[in-house]
């Protein structure tokens, strides 16, 4: 009976072990299972892509986009160039239009009544009228008397201001005639801006206006590809039903609904759309673009050699050096599609190496596109690696500081206070987090960025109160209580053995501390370290609430700084699309690889949290 | 309560406690101890387990300040005339002094080379040569520098039982402590590593005086010049090795040593 009870529960643990084991491995299976269609149906969907010729508009299109961000520098170089010359006579006007606006906001409820009076058919009785008139009046000149005016205008002219302005009137439709003045003492100055910098602007306009016939031509194309490439999708979808409804023909028993069916498949049976003869026309047009590139290459080359190599602001200057150094580049990027159109063709297989690739080195995650959906990874990846090194390195000296404080110098009512409070930040919801990083963090990060004598910093001021640093400090917090513990127990876990001999010797508790004790817990240390960033990795709620969502991969090009930017995430991927999408399509399966991958990357940090535990255990004596 | 009868003292006592009483809390460990360590001879501590051997030899460098209710309570402990509880007493320096060995060897996780130098870096050496030199005697001392002059970037647990027990005699040493404190060093050791950490006793008496918890009183025999009987906290005996072995004064060191103790 007692061997019963002992073999009971035996197998009572043996069981929920089991439980688990056999859990997780469902897991795997269910998700290798969701994601391993994925590679087959984005191989599919990129063939279309290539057969319908979408690629081929893409392989000019890619490299024009940079002529956006080279054209929106080169007016802002023209407006910081231009603004300090026509700012004061332009703050004059603006200032007396406001006041004027002011006045007439003030006196709304009488300039109203006189306006439907006067409207009013058939005519008021004149001496009513006169009396709105006088109403308005005397409200308008109050209004103008007492009206504040900036320190723009001289006393003389403030007198005129109020003069003028004291007999507006909705009858009046002239301006008045001190803003009339103004308006053309602003013309003027911003013509002779204008003149002085007419090399820039020229130059401007002409980068601006030289993709013009290119961009026209594309969109021709674009439209007849894209038209291809719909019909082939539905094909497929119309394809799809009907391979279900034979299916479902196949094992109906009934005859009468068999046959409706197969009549129904039958109905939607419709013909793939010939890719080779519809793309005929477009292929044909190949010189064609070829011409439009070399002449767009070569206009902007010409504008290039006429644009001023420095302004007579820094920020001008600053503007043109950058489009002088990626000026080069465009062109070259534009002439080398040149060959890559000569070379592409419509009918060369897609490999499964290519699907691959797209898949983990693509830099583009774009979905629900009217053009082509990409799932490129590397943009979630790089936002959650970047958040989860920001966490990491601000948890770990915090979380370490702490538990060496709190294990070796802490008496035992601090530690009875200090735990307990770490531990408590475990409990917070991270969904609470998500509110402070959104509500409190972002602004008070914004709000510091914009103090002065702080804008030295990298990044600062920032523009995105959402961002990567934000969503860092919050998984931070999420890290420490898990980091703090496993460092505690690391600390405590070194042998008393070793404190004795280093007291004996003659050490003080700090060199113990920082010479004996921090150095033999170094490992249990690097585990904490390891796990809280699995634990950061893998958190969803913060970072999708938090990190800005901005699928691109950040720039890191603007240096430190780029913590600032914000990125979407692996994790806020998967919680923020998965609802949205329909099951089985390709963007439902690349969110179950990116849900592989994820999982593959914690089981890789679980393990190299282990490995570096036993790698330097101090063997026991 | 005897006193060494033959004295050679020479000069002063490097060690002395004067009527100490010594407490956990309230239970009363040793007491009313008085004991003279020489200048460079071996002392042996023996008595029964729980006695206050251990107690008694951590008085000496202040091993027991940890425990936080342990205080003497009456008498004093001088090392080199000086009372180690008086004010003006740098902890640090004391222990440099009084160097100690513990039952269990414990070196430190790090390098052959860091576990020797370590008391020295404590204390603030930081010159390499100094360092060096001070490596090669207290492990020649140790007689280790044979085995691991080629090796001394090694990782410390990675040397035998009786290596690291001597390692750890090595770190102790290294320092030029006037007296060295060794509670039961050969306890977890074979006969053979015991025999050479005897041998090194032996040698270490012609320059510092050695304080030896033992249990075993052929070791206490061989290595002492002078052993002390404790018993329940109290001093029973002290004499010179071979006198108390020979002709012990009182009736319980005699049952003691004849193994006829209840
Ligand atoms: N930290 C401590 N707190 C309270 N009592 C202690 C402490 N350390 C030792 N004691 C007690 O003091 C007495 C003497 O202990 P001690 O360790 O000195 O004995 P010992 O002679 O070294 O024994 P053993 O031969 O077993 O090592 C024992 O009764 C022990 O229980
Ligand atoms: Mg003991």
């Amino acid at each position: 009976m007692a061997w019963d009870m002992q073999k009971l529960i035996r197998s009572f643990f043996a069981s929920n072990a089991s439980v688990t084991i056999i859990v997780l491995l469902l897991i795997m299976v269910f998700l290798m299972r969701e994601g391993a269609g994925f590679l087959g149906t984005y191989k599919h969907e990129l063939e279309i892509y290539r057969k319908a010729g979408l690629e081929l508009c893409d392989l000019v299109d890619r490299p024009l986009a940079q002529h956006q961000d080279l054209s929106s520098k080169l007016r802002r170089a023209v407006t910081t160039s231009i603004d300090p010359l026509i700012q004061s006579t332009r703050a004059r006007r603006d200032a007396a239009f406001y006041i004027k606006r002011e006045i007439e906001q003030s006196t709304t409820l009488p300039r109203e009544a006189l306006t439907q009076a006067l409207e009013k058919t058939p005519a008021l009785d004149p001496a009513k009228l006169d009396q709105l008139r006088r109403q308005v009046a005397s409200e308008t000149a109050a209004a103008a008397a007492t009206a504040a005016i900036s320190n723009l205008f001289s006393a003389e002219e403030v007198a005129r201001l109020r003069r003028e302005m004291s007999l507006l009137s909705p009858e009046v439709t002239e301006m008045p005639s001190f803003l009339t003045e103004l308006s053309a003492a602003f013309r003027v100055m911003d013509k002779e801006a204008k003149q002085k910098y007419t090399q820039l602007i020229e130059a401007s306009d002409l980068f601006e206006e030289a993709p013009d016939s290119l961009r026209a031509m594309l969109s021709e194309l674009k439209e007849d590809v894209l038209f291809t490439k719909e019909a082939a999708m539905e094909y497929f979808t119309l394809e799809e039903g009907r391979q279900k409804l034979l299916k479902a023909a196949e094992v109906a028993t009934d005859l009468k609904e068999k046959a409706d069916l197969l009549a129904e498949a039958e109905a939607s049976k419709t013909e793939e759309p010939n890719y080779q003869e519809n793309l005929a026309p477009v292929l044909e047009r190949r010189e064609e673009l070829q011409e439009h590139i070399t002449q767009y290459a070569d206009s902007i080359t010409e504008a290039l050699k006429t644009l001023p190599k420095t302004g007579d602001v820094p920020e001008a200057t600053k503007l043109l050096a950058e489009v002088h150094e990626h000026m080069p580049l465009h062109v070259q990027a534009m002439r080398k599609s040149l060959t890559e159109i000569k070379e592409w063709q419509a009918e060369k297989p897609v490999s499964i190496i290519t699907v691959v690739g797209a898949f983990f080195f693509g830099s583009a995650w774009l979905t629900n596109s009217s053009w082509q959906d990409f799932f490129g990874f590397v943009p979630l990846l790089a936002g959650s690696v970047v958040i989860a090194l920001i966490a990491i390195v601000i948890a770990t000296p915090l979380s370490v500081a702490a538990a060496i404080y709190t294990n070796q110098f802490a008496s035992d009512r601090e530690k009875e206070f200090i735990k307990p409070v770490i531990e408590f930040i475990q409990a917070i919801p991270s969904v609470v987090l998500g509110f402070i990083g959104i509500s409190l963090l972002g602004d008070l990060i914004k709000d510091m960025s914009e103090i002065p004598w702080l804008s030295g910093l990298p990044g600062f001021p920032i523009q995105e109160r959402l961002n990567m640093f934000n969503a860092g400090c919050l998984l931070a917090l999420m890290a420490i209580p898990t980091m703090f513990s496993l460092a505690e127990d690391a600390l405590n876990n070194v042998p008393q053995a070793y404190i004795d001999a280093s007291d004996a010797l003659g050490a003080t508790k700090l060199q113990t501390v920082f010479r004996v004790i921090v150095p033999a817990a170094l490992s249990g240390i690097a585990a904490a370290v390891l796990l809280g960033l699995g634990r950061v990795i893998g958190e969803t709620m913060v970072v999708l609430l938090v990190a800005g969502n901005r699928i691109a991969i950040p720039d890191f090009g603007v240096g430190p700084g780029f913590i600032f930017q914000p990125a979407h995430t692996l994790t806020g991927i998967i919680a923020q699309e998965l609802g949205e999408v329909s099951r089985g399509s390709a963007h439902w399966q690349a969110l179950f690889m990116v849900g592989i991958v994820l999982f593959a990357i914690s089981l890789l940090v679980n393990g190299c949290a282990r490995a570096v535990v036993r790698r330097f255990e101090t063997p026991k004596a | 309560m005897s006193n060494p009868s033959s004295s050679p003292a020479t000069s002063a006592p490097i060690v002395e406690i004067r009527d100490m009483d010594f407490s956990y809390g309230s239970k009363i460990a040793l007491h009313d101890i008085q004991l003279a360590v020489e200048r460079r001879r071996v002392t042996a501590l023996i008595g029964p387990s729980g006695c206050g051997k251990s107690t008694l030899l951590r008085c000496i460098n202040r091993m027991n300040d940890r425990v936080p209710s342990a205080r003497v309570t009456r008498g004093a402990v001088l090392v080199k005339g000086k009372n180690i509880h008086d004010e003006d007493v740098d902890l640090t320096q004391l222990r440099k002094q009084v160097g100690m060995v513990f039952q269990k060897s414990n070196p430190f996780p790090k390098s052959i080379y860091e576990n020797v130098a370590y008391g020295l870096r404590v204390h603030g050496e930081n010159n390499v040569e100094v360092l060096d030199d001070a490596v090669e005697r207290a492990l020649r001392s140790a007689a280790l520098w044979d085995e691991l002059k080629d090796r001394l970037q090694a990782h410390a647990l990675g040397l035998s039982g009786g290596q690291q027990q001597r390692l750890c005699i090595a770190r102790a040493i290294a320092t030029q402590p006037d007296v060295l404190l060794m509670d039961e060093p050969c306890s977890a050791l074979d006969p053979i590593a015991t025999l050479k950490i005897e041998e090194l006793i032996h040698q270490f008496a012609r320059d510092f005086s050695v304080i030896i918890v033992t249990h075993n009183m052929q070791q206490a025999v061989r290595v002492s010049d002078y052993t002390a009987f404790l018993h329940l906290g109290k001093l029973i005996e002290f004499s010179p090795t071979e006198l108390m072995f020979e002709r012990p004064k009182e009736k319980l060191t005699e049952s003691y040593l004849r193994g006829t103790f209840s």
